[in-house]
């Protein structure tokens, strides 16, 4: 009985939680169609296309700025669930100089706060001539993304330990053989859902992008914040709507890719 | 202990590397600090050809989608086709390029990616104090000479600072108040009449909180209409001065507060949501700084085609935004053949056609052709003719005065 309760009740929240995510989503569908929609009429009194035009004209570039701050944020969030990985085994499994102070400063990024950290990180990429460039804006994106990849992996690294790993070097697998079918298998929840993280925060970085891409790298967000500044809805929703739906679509492909690499791996071990 | 002294090296490379990447990097800078002295001042026909072929960068706002459209699909075609110069838009606010700007400046990078900066006011002033401007390049532009007004006070100073050359006049902005004629019949013509206006519409008023340029500029022009403007002319930007000559607008605001959206306690952050609230009902009257922007909302289907433009009998602050070259910009000869061009009847034309933004070239300056042309253009539904605006345009306040202005309105303002 107390099961079948807390059932329906977790069927309640699931559908709370579902309708505080999709009415916002729907107003953002209508406003992306709607011109005018005064206070308190249900519905939007004048329709017009005018967003879906200028989201399509070829002067926004709107579609291939989209592909290239995805490709920008896929190649961000894969380098961050490598480095976050290794970062998080050398953290979780061995013993080093520093090893405390590597830790802190892991997390280091999220805790100063965002303007005053990118005016230096500016300065640095500079001298190093690192800023405007595509380069640039993926490492700076990296330090963003980091702190989370690494403490997603750590965890995971954490309670899979390496008694495992042991084990398969005592039956004789290499150190390649035993990361391969052993521990990368078991990486693959905590990597999904770094690169997911990492991918989202790469996608909607606004000022460091534009500070460091310094109007060369062109990406999504820049392109969009400005609109939702100036408060024009009809446009803000367009964009707003297409940066949801693409990143839908990039976190389906990742779970794909996910799926099958894990399927792969388990059909070779057999 | 093997591993120690890998980690060690490893370490002592990674430390090495940036070391040598910076110093290289130094070097760099230095061979090309000479490129930095670009001569402006030497046959425009050589600059000419020192353009062609380059890729010049327009930094500014990049939330108006249809001066995007303008730079890109009208502008940027003339320049390609005429000069064999590529136009690169860049959507950027002006606090984000002062920042990159001041950034490579500590810096010492010598060839920056920004070439053209959209730019006034405030902005201007500490550019220009700073030294991240290039200048002066004004008069060098031939179309300077042809098209645009020499004694026009706006060309000489933007918001009472010297411009010496330093930028161009690109377009021409206004405070324009807006309301529907479905809603609210009477059109304020003074302070008196827009507080008797509030009274009547409680709680349906409101304006944006500075530093919003257009809730700023609105303060300003209720200031003139109470204290007057000569005095602001050459006022010196001290707190005390300043706060005792505009205390009897002070108290206007005070008083106006009561009547206003949310009693003023809190005003919006910025122009758009008041505009925003003006379009869902919640108020009755808005403002724009661009004078003609009613028409193009109307067009859009934002505004009901009830709603006009209207102005103080006094008049409302009126400002002119510019053009700025990069001290490091990289293309400064391409850079110089744009703005000329930009400045040029053809393209302030087709600015007023398809902006609807004031043209900055002097009507008396057309010639017959030029000026059928300029009288031909629609100016569309809901707002005022260009010689009503211009007749009723009052000059900006000195730079350094409107930041004490924003300030003081914090402290005596909001919430009293």
């Amino acid at each position: 009985m107390k099961s079948i309760n807390s059932h329906s009740l977790l069927k309640f929240l699931l559908y709370i939680t579902l309708f505080i995510i999709l009415v916002p989503v729907l107003i953002l569908i209508l406003w992306t169609f709607a011109s005018r929609w005064p206070w308190p009429k249900l519905l939007p009194e004048v329709y017009s296309f005018r967003s879906i035009k200028e989201v399509l004209s070829p002067h926004a570039n709107a579609f291939s700025t989209l592909f290239s701050s995805i490709f920008l944020s896929l190649t961000v969030a894969v380098l961050s669930a490598i480095v976050g990985t290794m970062t998080a085994r050398a953290l979780v499994l061995y013993d080093f100089v520093g090893k405390r102070v590597i830790d802190l400063l892991s997390i280091a990024p999220i805790l100063v706060p965002g303007t005053v950290f990118a005016m230096g990180i500016h300065i640095v990429f500079i001298k190093m001539s690192l800023s405007d460039t595509l380069l640039g804006v993926i490492i700076v994106h990296l330090i963003y993304t980091l702190p989370y990849s690494i403490n997603i992996m750590k965890d995971l690294t954490d309670s899979i330990g390496k008694e495992m790993e042991l084990q398969a070097y005592v039956l004789g697998a290499s150190p390649l053989k035993s990361f391969r079918f052993i521990t990368l298998p078991l990486l693959i929840p905590g990597l999904m859902s770094s690169i997911s993280m990492a991918y989202i925060i790469s996608f909607s970085q606004y000022f460091i992008t534009l500070l460091i891409g310094g109007g060369n790298v062109k990406t999504f967000s820049v392109l969009m914040v400005p609109f939702i500044a100036k408060g024009d809805r009809t446009l803000s929703s367009a964009y707003g709507l297409i940066f949801i739906v693409s990143t839908l679509l990039i976190f389906v492909l990742i779970d794909r890719v996910f799926k099958g690499l894990s399927f792969k791996t388990r059909k070779e071990e057999i | 202990m093997n591993k120690r002294i890998i980690t060690l090296f490893l370490t002592t490379f990674i430390v090495l590397i940036l070391i040598v990447g910076c110093s290289n990097k130094d070097r760099e800078m230095d061979a090309n600090a000479s490129s930095e002295a670009f001569n402006a001042n030497r046959d425009f026909k050589e600059i000419l050809k020192e353009a062609k072929g380059e890729t010049v960068s327009f930094y500014g706002w990049g939330g108006d989608e249809d001066r995007n459209k303008w730079l890109n699909k009208t502008v940027a075609p003339i320049l390609k086709k005429e000069y064999d110069i590529t136009l690169d838009v860049v959507g950027m606010d002006i606090d984000d390029i002062l920042a990159k700007l001041s950034g490579e400046k500590q810096a010492g990078l010598k060839k920056g990616s920004i070439d053209m900066i959209w730019i006034n006011g405030e902005n201007f002033y500490s550019a220009k104090e700073n030294d991240l401007l290039f200048g002066p390049f004004l008069e060098q532009l031939p179309n300077f000479e042809k098209y645009i007004d020499n004694e026009d006070e706006e060309v000489n100073s933007d918001f009472g600072f010297s411009i010496d050359g330093y930028e161009a006049p690109y377009s021409k902005a206004q405070l324009v108040f807006i309301n529907d004629s479905s809603v609210t019949k009477e059109t304020p013509k003074n302070a008196k009449e827009l507080m008797k206006y509030c009274k009547e519409n409680k709680g349906k008023v409101t304006y944006a909180a500075p530093p919003d340029f257009t809730g700023s500029a609105f303060i300003r022009t209720l200031i003139y209409d109470i204290v007057g403007h000569e005095q602001f002319l050459d006022m010196k930007a001290d707190k005390k001065i300043v706060k005792e000559k505009i205390e009897p607008a002070l108290e206007y605001l005070r008083e106006l507060n009561k009547y206003l959206w949310n009693e003023g306690k809190t005003f919006p952050a910025t122009s758009g949501e008041v505009k925003n609230m003006f379009g869902d009902g919640e108020l009755v009257m808005t403002m724009s700084y661009s004078p003609y922007s009613v028409a193009t909302e109307i067009e859009k289907g934002v505004y009901k085609d009830t709603v006009r433009t209207f102005l103080f009998d006094k008049g409302t602050v009126g400002n002119t935004n510019y053009i700025a070259i990069a001290k490091n910009s990289s293309n400064k000869a391409a850079a110089i053949v744009a703005i000329n061009e930009i400045i040029s009847a053809k393209v302030q034309t087709t600015q007023f056609e398809e902006l609807k933004e004031l043209a900055v070239v002097s009507y008396d300056k057309l010639n017959d052709e030029e000026k059928k042309r300029f009288d031909s253009i629609k100016i569309g539904q809901g707002v005022l003719p260009q010689d009503e605006l211009l007749s009723k345009r009052l000059p900006e306040m000195p730079a350094n005065i409107v930041p004490i202005i924003e300030e003081i309105w914090i402290e005596e303002v909001v919430g009293k």
